[in-house]
């Protein structure tokens, strides 16, 4: 037999930085990561892409840096999709089991989904994803209702959608490398699939991705995701009200943000300060640590309260037991778990990524990107079995018609 | 309870979205890609075409005008014969012969006609000649042995010794050793006929061939004695007269006993006569008779063996120097031969 290995690509256009993985997909559905590539992000403002042509060098440069890296030369991609342009909804449909012993056929799975799937867009919009939730037969939730005995089916589906300038857009960057997007994929999906278990996803779990420009989270339940968003605002932002409350550059603002934010208050001593640059040059200043921290804490606070508010019913705490799981560039921040746990009222914890996965890729920064190539693999998997199911469909409209 | 058609309005999905995009939004490195990825197709699409058109050209040209494949094929020189050979000759006699010039290539030469080149030298039995692409020209040739030598004039010039094989052909010599030459026997009482630019094949050189190859093999002393093979007599009885240099005619019979047989008994004829004193020359010797018994005549008056000539059993036939010898008794005694 003749030995194939695939070599696909994952790129996250991210607000601050690109980031590339090239992973090895080998004969028996192994994958091994082979490249890596960043590159500092320009012309992409919350998650969408302003200038095509700065975004297009960052991230051709962080494609050609993953390339050579892997030694390998890449022909498709998976592509994460963030940003305030998005949106979702959620849409069910019933039918009532068509076959007389009321035994559930492909076709009424085949009719009930698409029902459920057929609500009209806006103009200029266009479907990212479209996440079923469980099926439910006589009101009972089953994975599969498949040849099961019942009277009334039912599907639902959370539907992202986007505007398809933004989202052709972002195609449009890596078409401009020559190379093909096989997969779109939302970044909070992406990060969940890697960072949320099979039992997480049972037992109920919000993932948080905290980016620079945008915040992403997926609710799941019930093992599968029920809802999912994007808020515009991450860690860019605490770097932005620092500069503006301290009156600092941007670069001086992440510089302070990252040594001294928090997103807690842990510092008792109001009075205590520290160094812009702790080496008394002319320009390094005094600030406020507490300060600091009360700056950073607040927009992180705010960001959860936002995201809590995006949920609205459909997260409670009694219903999300394996509690919040952070991840994102801005969750390396501290306290930030205990600042999740306060807002929402569950525990909440750093997602750790995977252990198969090397050391320099398990910072909390990769975990979208990493998603990316699981969560693209499996959909694969699944769209490669489905034919499976559609041979049977046709059976059954035969015997439909006869 | 039967479902209603569902006929759901169709959504556009990001899949919709076309993914060509100009190379005017391309980058320096997309561009560069987007070139080496054409650059392949073409060259693919190049390739599968021009194998393919090769492929059309030839069929068409085979089913047309097949000469002009060959014609394609013959700009390259031979650039050397490849010789097997079982026997003698060597490369360049194989050059000489086939006479082909410096230039020629391998698609212009007329195998049919080398191999008649080869064919006409008697000394060649069988030749095989065969190109071997892209320079080589392949010759394997068997060739014929020769049992035995005959004179042969042509016109007034002085007569020269030809080779004769065992099949009857008779051909001019080529590479053999002068002095391996020398041990073969004359052949006589043959009538040679000119057949084209060679000679008929002999008869009977089946039967000499047999009796020289036994007695080559068993009597090397007795065959190195033989100078001339006389088939004179084969076509009337069927026996060979030999000439050796200890006796002026031994003859051998072809219907009698076997070869084997008959140069037993000459081996123990000539070593009894050796033994007489004085050593009685040896005139003829008829091996031909078969039985028990051979004459044998003396160049003089017959002596009878007597002491342990007598216990050869030699009896007086005749009173003018002929007697018979026979056979010695088997198992009579250790120093006996037996036959």
């Amino acid at each position: 037999m003749i030995s194939r290995t695939k070599f696909i690509g994952a790129v996250e256009i991210g607000t601050s930085k690109v980031s590339v993985l090239i992973g090895e997909l080998s004969q028996d559905r192994s994958l091994h990561i082979i490249g890596v590539g960043e590159c500092q992000s320009r012309g992409v403002i919350k998650g969408a892409v302003a200038d095509f042509r700065a975004a297009s060098d960052a991230t051709h440069t962080a494609l050609m840096a993953a390339e050579q890296s892997a030694g390998t030369r890449i022909d498709e991609v998976y592509l994460a999709q963030t940003g305030g342009h998005l949106e979702g909804f959620y849409n069910e449909a019933a039918v009532n089991v068509s076959s007389a012993d009321n035994m559930v056929s492909a076709l009424d799975i085949d009719t009930v989904c698409r029902l459920a799937k057929s609500k009209n867009l806006p103009d200029g919009r266009m479907v990212v994803h479209h996440l079923r939730r469980p099926y439910r037969l006589d009101g009972r939730i089953v994975p599969d209702p498949l040849h099961l005995v019942g009277q009334r089916l039912e599907a639902g589906y959370w539907t992202v959608h986007g505007p398809e300038g933004k989202i052709a857009d972002n195609i449009h960057v890596i078409r401009g490398f020559n190379v093909r997007v096989a997969e779109l994929i939302l970044s909070s999906l992406a990060s969940g699939t890697v960072l949320a278990s099979p039992e997480d996803r049972q037992n109920g779990a919000l993932v948080i991705d905290i980016g620079a420009g945008t915040t992403d989270f997926v609710l799941y339940r019930d093992g599968s995701a029920q809802m999912t968003g994007v808020v515009p605002v991450g860690g860019g932002h605490l770097t932005n009200d620092l500069a503006l409350g301290l009156r600092l550059t941007e670069g001086q603002a992440e510089k302070l943000k990252l040594r001294f934010g928090r997103a807690t208050l842990a510092t008792k001593d109001r009075a205590e300060k520290v160094w812009l640059n702790g080496d008394f040059a002319i320009g390094d200043r005094q600030f406020s640590r507490y300060g600091i921290e009360q700056v950073t804490s607040a927009r992180v606070w705010e960001i959860f309260e936002v995201v809590k508010k995006k949920l609205g019913p459909a997260f409670s705490p009694e219903k999300t037991a394996s509690g919040v799981i952070l991840t994102g560039g801005t969750a390396k921040l501290p306290g930030i778990d205990e600042a999740a746990a306060k807002v929402f009222g569950v525990q909440a914890r750093l997602g750790e990524a995977p252990a198969w996965v090397a050391e320099n890729l398990r910072d909390p920064a990769f975990s979208s990107v990493l998603g990316l190539l699981q969560y693209g693999l499996s959909s694969r998997a699944e769209a490669g079995a489905a034919p499976r199911r559609k041979s049977s469909n046709w059976i059954g409209k035969l015997f439909a018609t006869a | 309870m039967s479902q209603p058609p569902v006929n759901p309005p169709s959504t556009r999905t990001w899949r919709d979205i076309p993914q060509n995009v100009t190379p005017k939004a391309m980058t320096r490195e997309g561009k560069k890609r987007l070139v080496i990825a054409v650059g392949n197709i073409v060259g693919l699409a190049l390739v599968i075409g021009a194998a393919g058109w090769g492929i059309f050209e030839l069929v068409s040209i085979w089913e047309t005008n097949p000469t002009r494949i060959t014609a394609a094929a013959s700009n390259v020189p031979i650039r050397d014969i490849a010789l097997r050979t079982d026997g003698v000759l060597d490369k360049g006699w194989v050059t000489r012969t086939l006479g082909i010039s410096k230039r020629a290539s391998l698609m212009e030469l007329n195998l049919s006609m080398l191999q008649e080149r080869l064919l006409a030298t008697g000394q060649v039995q069988s030749a095989v000649v065969a190109r071997k692409f892209p320079d080589i020209l392949a010759v394997t040739i068997q060739e014929r042995s020769p049992v035995a030598r005959v004179m042969v004039r042509s016109g007034a010039a002085v007569p020269e010794a030809y080779m004769v094989s065992r099949d009857g052909s008779v051909y001019q010599g080529v590479g053999y050793d002068q002095a391996l030459a020398e041990t073969l026997p004359f052949l006589d009482g043959v009538k040679l006929v000119r057949e084209g630019a060679g000679f008929a094949r002999l008869e009977g050189l089946e039967q000499v061939s047999d009796l020289l190859g036994t007695a080559r093999t068993n009597t090397p002393d007795i065959y190195r004695t033989f100078r001339v093979v006389s088939l004179a007599r084969f076509p009337v009885d069927g026996t060979i007269a030999v000439k050796s240099t200890e006796v002026d005619e031994i003859i051998f019979g072809v219907v009698s006993d076997g070869f084997f047989k008959q140069l037993a008994r000459l081996d123990y004829i000539l070593n009894e006569t050796r033994r007489q004193t004085p050593p009685q020359p040896l005139k003829a010797i008829n091996l031909a008779v078969g039985g028990s018994q051979v004459p044998v005549a003396f160049d003089m008056p017959a002596v009878t063996s007597d002491g342990r000539a007598a216990h050869a059993a030699a009896k007086p036939a005749t009173p003018f120097g002929t007697a018979l010898f026979s056979p010695p008794p088997r198992n009579s005694s250790s120093s006996k031969r037996d036959f």
